[in-house]
């Protein structure tokens, strides 16, 4: 049995918020306290002090608790795995397996590191190819890219994050985390499922913070997953992936702690400490010489709200971004990518050369166009246009056909098997399409496939 | 105070109580509707029940240095300051009978119908933790609505959250009691959720579901729009522990949450009446956990029972983009959207098929349907869009191909109307498809 040292005793309950009178200790910010009552181990995390009397915030129920109750310190900070162990396992938020398989540990690190100095860090890296034709084009990736999947509401980032880590993941040899924060327990363990039957789990790690566990454990999922990838990087000097679905949670987890404690929010009830908040952690990712993290984190935008706060001060921190957009997912586009507000650090003809360059600026101008035009044949139909304008409303619809994608892990909706297309052929076939080469084709024929079969 | 509490404890102790038995008694200082300020109560539990004057019910929902609030949840008569309250030693449960089938019910284990308790009742906390990740398995059963959009096109699985949204009248409920009726035979227990809907309107379902034997494996757990607010917001938790009891038990339990919108408009009343921060719209920053919780109970257990959640948002003006819609899109498995427009064309069910999604797809449907499913779904989607560009051509002008991709669009949309009540199988709904397939072969 641990020593456990007295600290104080409990003076107001709230559902995130438990007060502790100190009985002349001095406590850490974020160290861990307990207390037991009812044959239960109530823990808290120390998040502020004011005097003599410290606000902590549970990390699971307060169902039970009474004033009055002692409260010990266990004098540590949430802890996580960092060894080789990690591999292959899923843990909770708080570093405890949930896999059920026995709890071996052989070292563990505080959650909370410190983020890299200027001289750590290594800006440089190889172009990735993911073989989704839309991202590739619109949106290519390098190593140590952050790449944001921002979307609404049911527009599909889950999926795409899923077809990512099976084209990227799957083809690679890196070890990758996958951050489950606040999303859906089904998709987590049908995620577990799938890399244990296709036999990737012995080299990937999890940790789930999902939405029903309280705000807490959403919150430090996080700074969980973080550290699992840090030790890869920098103990394993690896090349890491690390998936996070979806990073809007935590700043959403943040929130709701806040307006527990009666802090003033910002605008729709954001806390006055987002940008550090969210520095705190994205600061974090970041590659060195000895090893890197790409990532690629989803974004929930709430009610379809691209401008809301937390969204954009996330995405200030990305190399690139990828907006999924509800009207063209009611069009049964998918991806359903808004190709406007996608983009990408590596859009620049030192990176991609004149020829991606050009094709993407082109494409841009055509389907710009073509939402012009839509308005105008919405009134005077198709026949009224110009042959220029009628050719470019014809192959902005071939375009915008030949950019859905059967996906690896949509095979249940479409029905059709996913395919992997070469950057090489993306260029070549949306070339031959602004070039009229297809004028005679139906556009049916540019839906759900890979990239055009040629005789 | 804590000294005269030890003291009164240590005779009371003497006198052969043990300290359980002991009740501590407050005094209400302050009364904000049906939340309550009470002072003298130190040494209560987060959640304890508590008794108000003998004849209301509460209980503890914030412990404060000097005080502690309290949510009224039964008021039997009228509470003022210096009422007394006595604290009861329990966490506050919900009350339930096994016998409840066939029944409307309250949380307190009341048969709502004649208001009169049932006998043998069993204590059940208002919520459960969530069902651990490594419990559940895979959705890929069928639950079959009977409704050939829904089970063709987006088809719902068993432990699968899919979510029914719409403007008011649009048929909201009714695809949920479709659903309920269309379980007749399929051994399946279903739980109808009312949160806030008029005692009318629940006395009409209830006649609708006795009328067609629904009753016989049904539950309906029904707060009243004159209910205490606090009652409705716990109603759907209690609700879906109930589904949890006979999941454990290895039955599949369909439940239904009429309506989320309501629910989430309560939940900030009280979140308001008790200062907490507003955030987006007013609602409090934990209105996204308060459904995401709730709706992560349903899930496929590993024991083999299952609880499937169909939850029901009412939108405004066919906006499912504002706050409370995404959000609980957000959390469910997929939607229904429900749209006036074809409502008003008698396109009915009025499913918008361009908006509504099912993220497990064919992964719930049996071979043949998912194949005919997959078809049906791509043709009627690029013809809603095809329609939407050229409505205004002229249909002899057209290519021949575009021709033919609007007649047949025409057609599966007239396929997928389907009255009330009137169920079809799997067999079925191919059965009313399988013609527009054979056309193809030359």
């Amino acid at each position: 049995m641990e020593q456990k040292n007295f600290v104080g005793k409990i003076i107001s309950i709230s559902d995130l918020n438990v007060t502790i009178l100190l009985g002349g200790v001095k406590v850490r910010n974020r160290e861990i306290l307990e207390t037991e009552h009812r044959d239960q181990t109530y823990r808290f995390e120390v998040f502020e002090a004011k005097g003599s009397i410290i606000f902590a915030i549970p990390l699971d129920s307060v169902i039970g608790l009474k004033r009055g109750l002692d409260v010990y310190t266990t004098g540590k900070e949430l802890e996580m795995e960092y060894s080789d162990r990690l591999l292959g396992r899923v843990y909770d938020s708080y570093g405890a397996p949930i896999d059920g398989l026995p709890e071996e540990t052989e070292q563990k690190k505080g959650v909370y590191a410190r983020s890299l100095t200027m001289p750590e860090i290594n800006i440089d890296g190889e172009v990735l190819w993911t073989g989704i034709k839309v991202l590739d084009f619109f949106a290519p990736m390098q190593k140590g890219y952050k790449m944001g999947l921002l979307g609404g509401a049911g527009v599909g980032k889950t999926v795409l994050i899923k077809e990512l880590i099976n084209n990227v993941y799957m083809k690679s040899q890196s070890n990758s985390v996958f951050v489950g924060v606040g999303e859906r327990s089904r998709e987590g363990k049908d995620l577990y499922d799938e890399m244990l039957e296709a036999g990737l789990l012995d080299k990937m790690s999890i940790v789930f913070g999902q939405m029903g566990e309280n705000s807490v454990a959403r919150n430090k999922a996080v700074f969980s997953g973080l550290t699992l990838a840090e030790y890869l990087r920098d103990e394993k000097k690896q090349d890491v992936l690390l998936f996070i679905d979806n990073i809007y949670r935590y700043v959403q987890a943040v929130s709701e702690i806040n307006a527990e404690l009666k802090r003033m929010p910002i605008e729709n009830g954001y806390p006055a400490t987002i940008e550090s908040d969210v520095s705190m952690v994205e600061e974090r990712i970041n590659s060195t010489d000895d090893g890197s993290i790409t990532s690629f984190q989803a974004i929930y935008i709430p009610a379809d709200d691209i401008t809301d706060e937390a969204v954009q001060v996330i995405s200030s921190h990305l190399d690139g971004q990828i907006v999924l957009d509800r009207k063209v997912a009611e069009k049964g586009l998918y991806p359903a990518i808004d190709v406007f507000r996608t983009q990408s650090n590596m859009i620049d003809i030192e990176k991609i050369g004149e020829r991606h360059y050009r094709l993407v600026q082109e494409v841009i101008r055509h389907l710009a166009r073509y939402e012009e035009l839509e308005e105008i044949i919405a009134v005077l139909g198709v026949d009224e246009l110009s042959e220029t304008d009628y050719n470019i409303f014809q192959r902005s619809r071939k375009l915008r056909n030949y950019f859905t994608q059967p996906m690896f892990v949509a095979e249940n909706f479409t029905g059709i098997k996913g395919e992997f297309v070469k950057i090489e052929d993306v260029l070549r076939d949306v070339e031959d399409i602004l070039g009229g080469v297809f004028d005679e084709v139906d556009e049916g024929h540019f839906s759900y496939i890979g990239s055009i079969p040629r005789e | 105070m804590e000294q005269h509490i030890k003291e009164m404890i240590q005779k009371k102790t003497e006198m052969g109580f043990s300290p359980d038995q002991m009740q501590e008694v407050g005094y209400v200082s302050s009364v904000q509707g049906y939340i309550l300020e009470v002072s003298g109560l130190t040494n209560v539990m987060f959640y304890e029940k508590v008794i108000i004057d003998g004849h209301s019910e509460g209980y503890v929902n914030n412990i404060y240095r000097n005080h502690v609030m309290v949510a009224v949840v039964r008021e039997g008569g009228r509470i003022y300051t210096d009422s007394e309250v006595v604290a009861t030693g329990e966490i506050f449960e919900a009350s339930y009978s096994e016998e409840s089938v066939g029944h409307m019910i309250d949380i307190f284990g009341r048969d709502r119908m004649n208001g009169l308790q049932f006998d043998c009742l069993e204590q059940l906390p208002i919520e459960n933790r969530t069902t651990p990740i490594m419990d559940r398995t895979a959705v890929n059963r069928p639950l079959e609505t009977g409704i050939a959009g829904i089970d063709l096109i987006y088809p719902i699985g068993k432990g699968q959250r899919q979510l029914i949204i719409g403007d008011k009248k649009t048929g909201k409920s009714q695809i949920a009691l479709d659903a309920i009726v269309n379980q007749r035979g399929k051994d399946v227990l279903c739980i109808y959720v009312s949160i806030g809907k008029t005692k009318k309107s629940m006395k009409e379902i209830y006649a609708d579901l006795s009328r067609r034997g629904a009753l016989d494996y049904t539950i309906m757990l029904a707060a009243f729009n004159d209910d205490q607010p606090p009652v409705l917001y716990l109603t759907p938790y209690v609700g879906l522990t109930i589904a949890e009891k006979y999941m454990m038990q290895g039955k599949d339990v369909l439940v239904v949450l009429d309506d989320l919108s309501r629910h989430a408009d309560n939940y900030r009343e009280i979140s308001l009446l008790v200062g907490k921060t507003p955030g987006r719209d007013a609602y409090p920053p934990d209105i996204f956990y308060t459904h995401s919780r709730m709706l992560e109970k349903g899930c496929q257990h590993k024991c083999g029972g299952s609880i499937t959640v169909l939850p029901i948002v009412e939108t405004r003006g066919g906006d499912i983009t504002d706050y409370i819609s995404t959000n609980i899109i957000s959390i469910t498995d997929g939607q229904i959207v429900l749209s006036k427009k074809s409502f008003d064309q008698n396109q009915k069910p009025a499913i918008n098929y361009g908006l509504s999604v099912s993220r497990l797809g064919g992964a719930v449907q049996p071979e043949p349907v998912k194949k005919m499913g997959a078809r049906v779904r791509r043709e009627l989607l690029s013809y809603l869009e095809t329609r939407e560009v050229y409505q205004l051509t002229n249909m002899d002008e057209m290519g021949k191909e575009l021709q033919e991709k609007i007649r047949r669009g025409e057609e599966i949309m007239s396929a997928l109307c389907q009255y009330k009540y009137s169920p079809l199988s799997h067999d079925e709904i191919i059965g009313r498809f399988r013609h527009l397939y054979q056309e193809e072969q030359p």
